[in-house]
């Protein structure tokens, strides 16, 4: 008996239903005409990157232990002592903030081009999700080094919570693991790192497909119209991103390989202390600001944005000035982030 | 017949309304507990009396660090008195340092800036540094100061 015979008579399926299936959901997706520009493509780059977070991701754990005496010891052996550690941190680290990049730049593309609208609301607030998803990833990830500037900004980062109304105290001894970082807060941010957060954005990115795919992606005005097969041309798109992220990521962590920073002392702030670039702007504003206005404001920039495809339309009727509002907002935001990016980078 | 119809509906009712209820009390108690396992409880506050000097040791205007467990607390010598601050931020809790020059308590993290009567003098604090008592009993100076126990999960 043949093995596929064998195997058929163990797992009966209908087995030219099953390709008949794939065929119709992945070689014969319908893809618009735009996405041939690569612009239009920085959707699918996240979630390579993701599977690449995962893999490195679950070949650090091998090496890295979860405590105040053994986290920063051993980054250093897997940067320092393992063969070839330096290189999947390396790629862990970079991955992490090109991830970020390639988001906000799928963000920024969704949002000038209106993607959100109707009937795609849902799936712009579900990508927010995934894109607060992988800021907790990076902040609980950067903590786990247990270097000064990653002690401090766990600190500082869990503190924040506390200024929640109602529930602040409870976020911040959930975090923490008391009131104080301590051992815990440590096991706690690799638990949500490695054991709640994974599953989580898996859900939401298989939920984002799921209505991305159920609506076709929206078509920009300006291309022609028409679809092509999602097999070959953009299979073969992706496995081109694919190798270049490989190498470029690869080329990052040789020329620009993450350090090491000093080992975490909780007695002394240093007196340089920055978070990653990703925080910039909430680190400059919170400079500026009291603390609370800094939290308040922060969270109804957040829910606006998330709300954004059903504000829209509450702000004006026709297309145009609607079109007109989201630019407005769109570039104000833009314009004040990069600056306090900026200013927050240039000084001290 | 329909009487006992009804009957039994009813009595078909209360069961399922205990079946419902027995499970609902099982699932609230054990969230609650596994809750409850996550949230350590809160510690009471325990302060300790401990030596801070002798009374000139510290010039007036001055501060002196001192380390209590992982966290340094401040002894001021003002005019009149001492004051002994906490030497956690009260903004978003990163370890203030004295500045000897200046006569003044900075904040690296976000460039809170507290005087030496641990009032906010610049930066974002939201309240003044937090103050623990002090005690003079003849020569020497005291202070009571939250208990640290040392290990790696307090």
């Amino acid at each position: 008996m043949s093995v596929k015979n064998w195997l058929k008579e163990r797992f009966p399926i209908d087995y030219n239903k099953f390709i008949e299936i794939n065929e119709n959901i992945f070689i014969k997706e319908p893809i618009p005409n735009h996405m041939k520009k690569w612009f239009y493509c920085t959707g699918a780059t996240p979630l390579i990157l993701l599977s690449l977070q995962i893999v490195t991701g679950i070949l650090l754990t091998f090496y890295f232990v979860p405590s105040p005496e053994m986290a920063y010891e051993s980054v250093r052996h897997i940067t320092e002592d393992v063969r070839l550690g330096f290189w999947i941190r390396g790629l862990h680290r970079w991955g992490s903030n090109m991830m970020i990049i390639t988001l906000l730049l799928h963000m920024t593309r969704v949002f000038f081009t209106r993607a959100y609208q109707k009937p795609r609301e849902l799936n712009w607030i579900i990508g927010v999700v995934l894109f607060l998803l992988t800021l907790a990833f990076s902040f609980t990830g950067y903590s786990l080094t247990y270097n000064q500037l990653s002690y401090w900004a766990t600190t500082v980062g869990t503190n924040m919570f506390k200024q929640v109304p109602f529930i602040g105290h409870w976020a911040l001894v959930f975090l923490r693991g008391g009131e104080e970082v301590t051992a815990n807060t440590l096991t706690r941010f690799f638990t949500i790192h490695v054991g709640l957060l994974p599953p989580l954005i898996l859900l939401f990115v298989a939920v984002h497909i799921i209505i991305l795919r159920i609506h076709g992606v929206s078509e920009p005005e300006g291309f022609e119209k028409g679809h092509y097969a999602f097999y070959p041309h953009h299979f073969y798109k992706i496995i081109i991103v694919t190798l270049f992220l490989l190498a470029f990521l690869s080329t990052l962590t040789v020329i620009l390989p993450p350090g090491l920073g000093t080992p975490a002392n909780p007695t002394v702030t240093p007196f340089h202390i920055k978070p990653e670039w990703y925080f910039f702007p909430t680190y400059r504003f919170l400079k500026l600001v009291p603390l609370s206005v800094g939290i308040y404001a922060t969270a109804a920039f957040l829910v606006v944005m998330t709300f954004w495809p059903f504000i829209e339309p509450l702000l004006a009727k026709t297309n145009e000035s609607r079109r007109r509002w989201a630019f407005s907002v769109g570039g104000l935001t833009l314009l004040i982030t990069v600056a306090l990016t900026i200013w927050e980078t240039v000084v001290l | 017949m329909a009487q006992e119809e009804q009957k039994q509906s009813r009595r078909k009712f209360l069961f399922s309304l205990g079946i419902i209820g027995v499970i609902i009390i099982a699932v609230v108690t054990f969230a609650r507990d596994m809750l409850l396992y996550l949230f350590p409880p809160k510690k009471e506050k325990k302060f300790h009396k401990y030596l801070v000097g002798k009374r000139g040791e510290i010039a007036v205007g001055k501060a002196k660090e001192i380390k209590i467990g992982k966290t340094p607390v401040y002894v001021v010598h003002l005019e009149k008195e001492y004051k002994v601050f906490s030497g956690i931020c009260t903004h978003l809790g990163c370890i203030i340092r004295w500045e000897e020059d200046k006569g003044r308590f900075f904040c690296p993290c976000h460039k809170g800036i507290f005087d030496k009567t641990g009032k906010v003098i610049g930066g974002p604090p939201p309240r003044p540094l937090d103050q623990f008592r002090v005690e003079e009993e003849g020569d020497l100076v005291f202070m009571y100061v939250k208990n640290k126990t040392r290990g790696p999960w307090a």
